[in-house]
């Protein structure tokens, strides 16, 4: 029996930052994978936004934290993650649309977000060369911004293995044993892990996890495509997110990376529900013609690659968080909805720091500041208000 | 411009027409519809961009629209210079850097999704594909034959030299370039066959699709059935100082300028690796006008065929065996290249430095199959064989039946083939044809008699038998070891006119005729595949098997068989030499004193460069050519971040270049070694669509609109 203080399972967009924060707090931490190695699950599909406009207060407030810490790794650690403060920029093409955006600034600023509307002339002048003539305005958060979740992955593991994370990959999880109302230990790759505090942050195969543990999570992984583009020399600045939908899609977004490439994805309509990860032909010419619709200069862009990754959905699209009353050691940090890149690290500093003060209380002494969290995001909320900004 | 106007084998080519374009401002020509690159490369223009990392100077690498080194800024777009037909009034610049995007903001045309159907899907029209073509087709499949090249043929276009194998199986005798037109014919013979060139296959996807970048223009996607991956081989690479500068290129890229463009590409070249491929690309070479400093072999064998490499050694080239190159130098480009002995793990040994003066670094070290569609259909569940190199790598004559077995197996697998369509003869003929080398024996000393004979320098086991089905008069039989092709030849009859059919056929001018004219005076007839319009007159300096000099005389006459397209060339020598003489040296390497030998001379020479620095493991040496990565910035981060996991280089940016990983994913595992990790412990990289580049404007076939909407597939594609 290997004993930590807290084993968590999946070495992704979330456990990774979360293993790092809990270890330099003077844990033993545990990281397991069923993977070969670090990330391969959903992070190295996120196309790599990070942002806090958010509708919910919560993952606002999760997301500055995280945009803190994205922002300063250079700085702070020597770490690239090709972090750059570009921006996101949510284009409006008619009223009803304004209107709705405006009516989440109030609330964005609220939470402590720096977000304005701007007219088609600074829209232009952040992205030259797109279509302005439906366009009305949009709004415009400036702190925004993305990064890749490659290096993201490797800086974090980079740092929980320098803080002394023990690392078990290729280490798939066969049993979950529960005594009473918590779990006592778990089985995985041919070892037993006993620990004070067991954390699920397995992404798409939440789920899967939650099940072997007996109960179940309404966590639902459904596919997104993506692609990236040769590198050229920076021309626009913010992620642009269209959120109009027609017959075959939904939203789709793209910005260009710090090193040139523009990235990019698609909702396909109707959504694609399972966990079928191979490209089909449908992607390419349909999110191409979208984005040469609204920005035609991307024309002469070449394409460089495409792929498939999962978005681990709720019913309201908000992330689960918390500790289930029929495993109170067992923490739920899932249903990320696809923002598990951008919420992980502000997520993993949150918590590392709650489970620092006091273990498994979801409402420390002295964590007043982020304790609501667990009220909103609750595993036992009702699921009945929706994301907007999804 | 350094054009190829007298090939002995290729004829020029007709209706060419020299146009004039720009190149960075300043006007210079090529000629209409050729690779814009070949054009560039022809006027000695050889570096195409800038790095964006580094600034370090770019040019032509796999000249096979893999690599995308060669990417230039064509009329203001970033394009792969390879493949892009030069145009008149051309606007051709140098990258500085990472290209700047058009400001092209008209709005979009017109968006339009192009798609066919067949019942069988060929990506790669070489030897192998066009034969599982014409095998279907006899079936009555609707075939779909995608090429990426401009002509179909595959590789079979570049080779100007005759056929091994056998006449009955595989055209034996027959150059490849001629092979390729017959094979062709062959699949279109069937109305339902296909054939789209210049339609490289760019992704295959999950509901049983391909999509095609068709002309390099547009974007069509093919439904298909059943898959027959037949994309070939791609050249492995080698890692070593100075591998990333302009003139390094892979052999196949060398014989494609030269063979395929007629462009004199270099003045002097030097050779890493005595494989067929670098075998062969020595004798383009010389064909071609253009000099060979030599072929270097880190291992103690030849490795190619022993008859390749004999006619190389007699043309005067030396084929050095332990030695490898340690370092290539110049500025912008390659002007010289070291080479160093190499000790049993294959380490230079210091103080054996050499070095070369030479524009080019021709990488022959062996090829790869091209079998990602394969393994990608695959995994989607897609019914899909592979055939030729994309299967297993070997010579093209076993390509054609790996190509037929892979249609009847397929054809079988879905259900409509005809039960016992499937001749076992194939496969055995194909294993035989993709047969290595086997054993050398000694030949018994010939003594010239007054009738002619032939005498063989064939004395090791090939897949090769045309001599013995060309003699009209069944004279040359092969010795029963195997009871196959690979069984040596050797003169059964007592009967020979001295027609010199042999002599012409054989691929490895491997042999030659004699008779005795006078008690000390015999003649001999040779095979020759260069010009003799010139020096002729002069005395030609003949050699044994292995290209010691023998005698020097002048011929005394000479007369072409058109239908193989070789001189046969007949001497008068001393007669107690007389079947010794195996060939004639190259009219250019005459002047050299005598052949050298397979082993350099090694001098001590003061070296310019460290042993450190000759190391073949040069940390600072780039792996990644399309990021610029070295070799120690993806040792220091697998040690740093343990990894094991070939994927999580992709935080360096390793594989996620304009290649994809094609040319570094076979270099990494010496990353791995050097940082402490077994390879075999390495997860390899996941392979995704695209295989090639596509511009977002393609995808929706925007130009179309300009052509006309003239439809895509042409037959058997409803």
């Amino acid at each position: 029996m290997k004993n930590y203080d807290v084993v968590i399972i999946g070495a992704g967009s979330v456990g990774l930052p979360l293993s790092w924060q809990l270890a330099e707090k003077g844990l033993k931490v545990a990281l397991l994978d069923e993977e070969a190695s670090w990330g391969r699950g959903q992070n190295r599909a996120a196309i790599g936004g990070i942002r806090a406009t958010h509708s919910d207060p919560a993952k606002i407030r999760i997301c500055l934290e995280s945009i803190r810490l994205f922002s300063s790794m250079q700085e702070k650690y020597g770490l690239d993650m090709e972090w750059r403060e570009g921006g996101y920029l949510y284009i409006a093409f008619d009223e009803a649309t304004k209107q709705q955006f405006c009516a989440l600034l109030k609330k964005q600023k609220a939470a402590g977000l720096d977000i304005e509307w701007v007219g088609p002339e600074t829209i232009y002048r952040l992205a030259p060369g797109l279509r302005t003539d439906d366009l009305i305005g949009g709004t415009y958060s400036p702190q925004d911004g993305y990064a890749s979740p490659l290096m993201a992955a490797s800086a974090f593991h980079y740092l929980a293995l320098a803080a002394g994370v023990s690392f078990f990959f290729n280490t798939k999880v066969k049993a979950i044993h529960r005594e009473g109302e918590r779990i006592s230990s778990i089985e995985a790759g041919g070892e037993s892990f006993s620990a004070d505090i067991f954390v699920n942050a397995a992404g798409a195969k939440a789920a899967d996890i939650a099940k072997i543990a007996g109960f179940d999570l309404p966590v639902f992984p459904d596919c997104h495509e993506a692609g990236v583009t040769e590198p050229v020399e920076r021309f626009m600045e913010p992620m642009i997110v269209d959120v109009r939908s027609d017959a075959e899609s939904g939203n789709y977004y793209f910005y260009q990376a710090a090193t040139g490439q523009i990235v990019f994805c698609i909702t396909p309509r109707p959504q694609i529900w399972g966990r079928d990860k191979d490209s089909t032909s449908t992607f390419l010419p349909l999110v191409v013609r979208r984005m040469l619709e609204l920005y035609p200069r991307l024309r002469n862009l070449r394409v460089r690659r495409t792929w498939r990754g999962m978005y681990p959905m709720t019913p309201d699209g908000l992330p689960i968080i918390g500790y289930p009353d029929m495993a109170v050691n067992f923490l739920q940090l899932v249903g990320m909805c696809g923002q598990g890149f951008m919420m992980g690290p502000g997520l993993g500093s949150i918590i590392s720091r709650s489970i620092a003060a006091s273990g498994c209380h979801e409402r420390p002494e002295g964590f007043t500041d982020y304790g609501f969290l667990f009220d909103e995001l609750s595993i036992n909320r009702s699921f009945d208000h929706a994301e907007l900004l999804s | 411009m350094n054009r190829i106007e007298h090939h002995p084998i290729l004829s020029a080519k007709k209706n060419l027409t020299l146009v004039n374009f720009s190149f960075d401002g300043e006007e210079i020509s090529g000629y209409e519809g050729e690779p814009v690159a070949s054009a560039l490369i022809s006027e000695g223009r050889h570096v195409f961009s800038y790095h964006f990392r580094d600034g370090f100077p770019q040019g032509l690498f796999c000249a096979n629209g893999q690599c995308s080194q060669c990417t230039m800024l064509i009329d203001g777009i970033p394009k792969k210079s390879c493949v892009t037909p030069l145009a008149k009034g051309m606007d051709v610049r140098t990258i500085h850097g990472l290209p700047r995007l058009p400001s092209q903001d008209s709005p979009l045309v017109q968006a339009e999704r192009r798609s066919i159907r067949t019942d069988i899907l060929i990506i790669g029209a070489g030897p192998a594909g066009l034969a599982a073509a014409a095998e279907l087709g006899s079936m009555g499949f609707q075939v779909l034959v995608a090429d990426d090249k401009p002509q179909a043929g595959g590789k079979l276009i570049l080779q100007t030299h005759k056929f091994f194998g056998s006449e009955a199986d595989c055209y034996a005798g027959t150059r490849g370039i001629d092979i390729a037109n017959i094979l062709q014919e062959e699949a279109l013979q069937y109305p339902s066959v296909t054939i789209l060139t210049n339609a490289p296959v760019v992704g295959i996807y999950k509901d049983r699709k391909a999509g095609i970048y068709l002309n390099y223009e547009s974007y069509l996607l093919v439904e298909f059935t059943a898959l027959v991956v037949a994309a070939g081989a791609r050249e492995k690479a080698l890692h070593f100082p100075g591998w990333d500068l302009p003139g390094v290129i892979a052999a196949g890229a060398f014989q494609t300028l030269v063979n395929r463009d007629l462009v004199k590409a270099y003045m002097k070249i030097l050779i890493i690796g005595s494989g067929n491929v670098g075998l062969i690309a020595a004798y383009h070479a010389l064909q071609a006008d253009i000099e060979v400093a030599g072929i270097f072999e880190a291992a103690g064998r030849v490795n190619g065929y022993q008859v390749h490499a004999d006619k190389i050694r007699r043309l005067g080239i030396p084929i050095h065996l332990n030695t490898t190159i340690t370092r290539a130098e110049g500025c912008q480009k390659v002007q010289r290249a070291y080479v160093a002995a190499v000790d049993e793990r294959f380490q230079p040994i210091p103080g054996t430095t050499r070095d070369y003066e030479v524009d080019s670094v021709l990488i022959a070290v062996g090829l790869a199959p091209c079998n990602e569609f394969l393994e990608q259909a695959r995994r989607y569940g897609i019914m899909a064989v592979a055939a030729g190199d994309a299967s297993e790598i070997a010579e093209a004559s076993s390509a054609i039946y790996g190509g037929k077995t892979a249609a009847a197996n397929l054809a079988l697998m879905l259900g409509l083939g005809k039960k016992g369509a499937i001749d076992p003869g194939w496969e055995k003929t194909r294993k035989v044809l993709a047969s290595r080398p086997g054993d050398c024996y000694e030949r018994s000393p010939i003594v010239p008699g007054k009738e002619w004979r032939p005498v063989f320098f064939c004395s090791e086991e090939i897949p090769c038998n045309p001599c013995a089905t060309v003699c009209p008069l069944r004279s040359i039989e092969l010795r029963s070891m195997q009871g196959n092709i690979m069984d040596l030849p050797y003169f059964a009859g007592d009967r020979c006119t001295g027609c010199g059919a042999c002599v012409a056929i054989c691929p490895g001018l491997a042999i030659t005729l004699v008779r005795r004219v006078a008690d000390d005076k015999a003649q001999v007839v040779l095979p020759w595949e260069f010009n003799v319009d010139s020096g002729l007159e002069e005395d030609m300096e003949l050699v044994d098997q292995k290209g010691e000099v023998l005698e020097r005389v002048p011929i005394i006459s000479k007369r072409k068989v058109q239908k193989r397209n070789t001189w046969l060339l007949t001497f008068e020598v001393d007669v107690a030499h007389a079947a010794r003489i195996a060939g004639v040296r190259h009219l250019k390497t005459q002047q050299v004193p005598r052949p050298q030998k397979d082993t350099i001379e090694f001098k001590n020479i003061p070296s310019i460069i460290s042993v450190e620095k000759s190391s073949l493991e040069d940390l600072d040496t780039v792996v990644c050519r399309c990021e610029r990565i070295t070799l120690r910035e993806i040792v220091d981060f697998i040690k740093k971040n343990d990894v094991k996991d070939a994927n999580q280089l992709k935080s360096l940016r390793v594989g996620m270049g304009a290649c994809g990983g094609k040319t570094c994913s076979q270099l990494i595992a010496k990353a791995f070694i050097i940082a402490g990790v077994n390879p075999a412990e390495i997860e390899p990289f996941t392979q995704r669509p695209l295989f090639m580049e596509v511009p977002m404007g393609s995808l929706v076939n925007e130009g179309l609109h300009k052509l006309g909407g003239k439809d895509a597939g042409t037959r058997g594609a409803p």
